[in-house]
């Protein structure tokens, strides 16, 4: 049996380190066997950081000695994706082009996470580039799913699902430019957050899309990935997205109500086409809501199905043109990867502008959402988690590709920028995670994260 | 507006030859799909539509 952190959340790690009944140094040690146990099962990291990971917990320890603890994930084990930037260590982004790259600065998240007090213990395994979901990696071999290992854990920020999802560490990065935050936390089973666009500093990652990737946290409960927001969330001037929106209380509170909320349920798109035991949990979700005082809205989302096919061709297109310079090195790339990267080269950019301007169209009138509800309640993924290797899955009868699959409940909130968390909604009847996802308006991660947590309680 | 199919392997003939025709299935087919749903949502357009995302310079640019 692997090693395990033993406390559940950030906010009882925290509670135990402050109360000095451990250390930083001990939590560390903990999560740094963690790691190594279940790496051979799950392949969860690319790197590990222990030299560095003991440095800032024995500083951690000093810190707490003279009573400072300067945010909640002080002295917590985190990780971060190995497409954020570590100054020193490698930082391969999945990718055997960028095999030895080791960078000369950190990436905005990691400085925040350091200044934080957090302790990273290490770099998560991923998808080639960030571009895909199923973390089947050519060149360092598949992540696993901590709760099936035939199973893939999603993707791209796989590894981060599975460290999270395995007991390793409390927090660990992800980004996520079409679900690749929600994905793995729908399949492994934990929270993930991706936050408003502009929220969380692209600065120091490898842009695999230019308007459509975000950066949030893996953690095991919405409260968790409050906790860690409020540390990664604020202006970055590095960062041309970033935004100056004032930065939000997100802790939900402690008392679990959902009062004069109204929580829209769509009446078309991401109610169609879901397993029948994810649909169940669902409506589990919903009766749960109104239990603790909301009011279920049936809302009119629009035409999602548009708003996905403008997001692939954006993602095509940018994703394209920002690795282009790397193409010529067809044979470093892996067939899944350079297919994609393929089509975008294919695209027109009349195409390219034309998805532009019809996402234009999307944001605004998406906008009357918001009039008429809180925030949306849908399910994350349509399906648990799919076999590696596989290609298609059937739904209801109906065989589909898993990568659309998967990603067509998530993908039209990268292109709208709305903020949007999953959370696991149960286990079904093979045991595996399912997961349901909180939609908000633009910078209001403090709605989506209590409603979240609301229903996990 | 009707839009006659593209013809992505002479697309690919043309601006990516280096392509193997082995892997043109896995290029093209795609491609085909996502332009049948995509091209026809693109008569919602008015003339005036911009994108997303414009340039706008300011006294903050560059920093």
């Amino acid at each position: 049996m692997s090693a395990r952190l033993p406390f559940r959340t950030i906010a009882e790690a925290g509670e135990e380190l402050r109360a000095k009944r451990i250390s930083a140094v001990e939590l560390t040690k903990i999560s740094l066997k963690a790691a190594a146990d279940e790496q051979p099962r799950t392949n969860a990291f690319l790197a590990m950081m222990e030299e560095q990971a003991l440095a800032d917990a024995t500083r951690c320890d000093a810190e707490l000695a003279r009573g400072e603890s300067p945010s909640p994930l002080h002295g917590i084990p985190v990780a971060v994706k190995d497409v954020f930037s570590t100054k020193g260590t490698k930082t391969t982004v999945g990718s055997k082009i960028f095999a030895n790259h080791v960078p000369d600065h950190d990436a905005a998240v990691v400085e925040r996470l350091r200044a934080a007090g957090a302790i990273i213990i290490g770099k998560t395994h991923m998808q080639e580039f960030a571009y895909g979901i199923t973390c089947n990696n050519p060149h360092f071999g598949p992540v696993r799913n901590p709760h099936d290992v035939s199973r893939i854990p999603g993707g791209s920020s796989g590894g981060s699902g599975a460290a999270v999802a395995a007991g390793v560490v409390l927090m660990a990065m992800g980004s996520d430019t079409g679900g690749s935050i929600r994905i793995p936390a729908s399949f492994c089973g934990t929270s993930g957050l991706k936050p408003t666009t502009g929220r969380v500093s692209r600065y120091g990652v490898l842009p695999l899309d230019f308007t459509l990737d975000h950066m949030g946290p893996l953690a095991p409960t919405p409260h968790d990935c409050a906790l860690s927001l409020q540390v990664l969330a604020g202006y970055d001037p590095r960062d041309e997205s970033s935004s100056r929106a004032p930065v939000d209380r997100y802790a939900p509170p402690a008392e679990p109500s959902l009062a004069g909320f109204r929580i829209g349920i769509p009446t078309s798109f991401y109610y169609e086409g879901l397993q029948p035991s994810i649909a169940r949990a669902l409506e589990s979700l919903q009766n749960k809501a109104e239990a603790l005082g909301a009011r279920l809205v049936p809302v009119d989302v629009g035409d999602i199905a548009a708003i996905n096919a403008i997001g692939r061709v954006i993602l095509l297109s940018e994703a394209s043109a920002a690795l282009e310079p790397y193409l010529h090195r067809r044979a470093d790339f892996g067939a899944d990867v350079l297919a994609l990267l393929d089509q975008g080269r294919l695209l027109p950019a009349t195409d390219y502008v034309n998805a532009q301007r019809l996402r234009r169209i999307h944001m605004t009138k998406f906008e009357a959402v918001w009039e008429k509800v809180d925030c949306l309640l849908t399910a994350t993924t349509p399906t648990t988690a799919p076999k590696i290797g596989q290609a298609m899955i059937d739904i209801l009868g109906k065989s589909e590709d898993v990568r659309l699959a998967s990603t067509r409940l998530v993908r039209g909130f990268n292109v709208l920028g709305l903020p949007a968390l999953s959370i696991p909604s149960g286990l079904d009847g093979e045991a595996l995670p399912m997961g349901a996802q909180i939609v908000g308006r633009r910078f209001n991660e403090k709605t989506v994260l209590a409603v979240g947590q609301a229903l996990l309680s | 507006m009707d839009h006659p199919q593209r013809d992505y392997r002479k697309l690919a003939a043309a601006l990516a030859p280096d392509i193997p025709a082995a892997e043109l299935d896995r290029v093209v087919q795609p491609l085909e799909s996502l332009e049948a749903a995509f091209r026809p949502l693109t008569a919602a357009l008015a003339d005036e539509t911009e994108p997303a995302f414009t340039v706008r310079l300011s006294t903050e640019w560059p920093a």
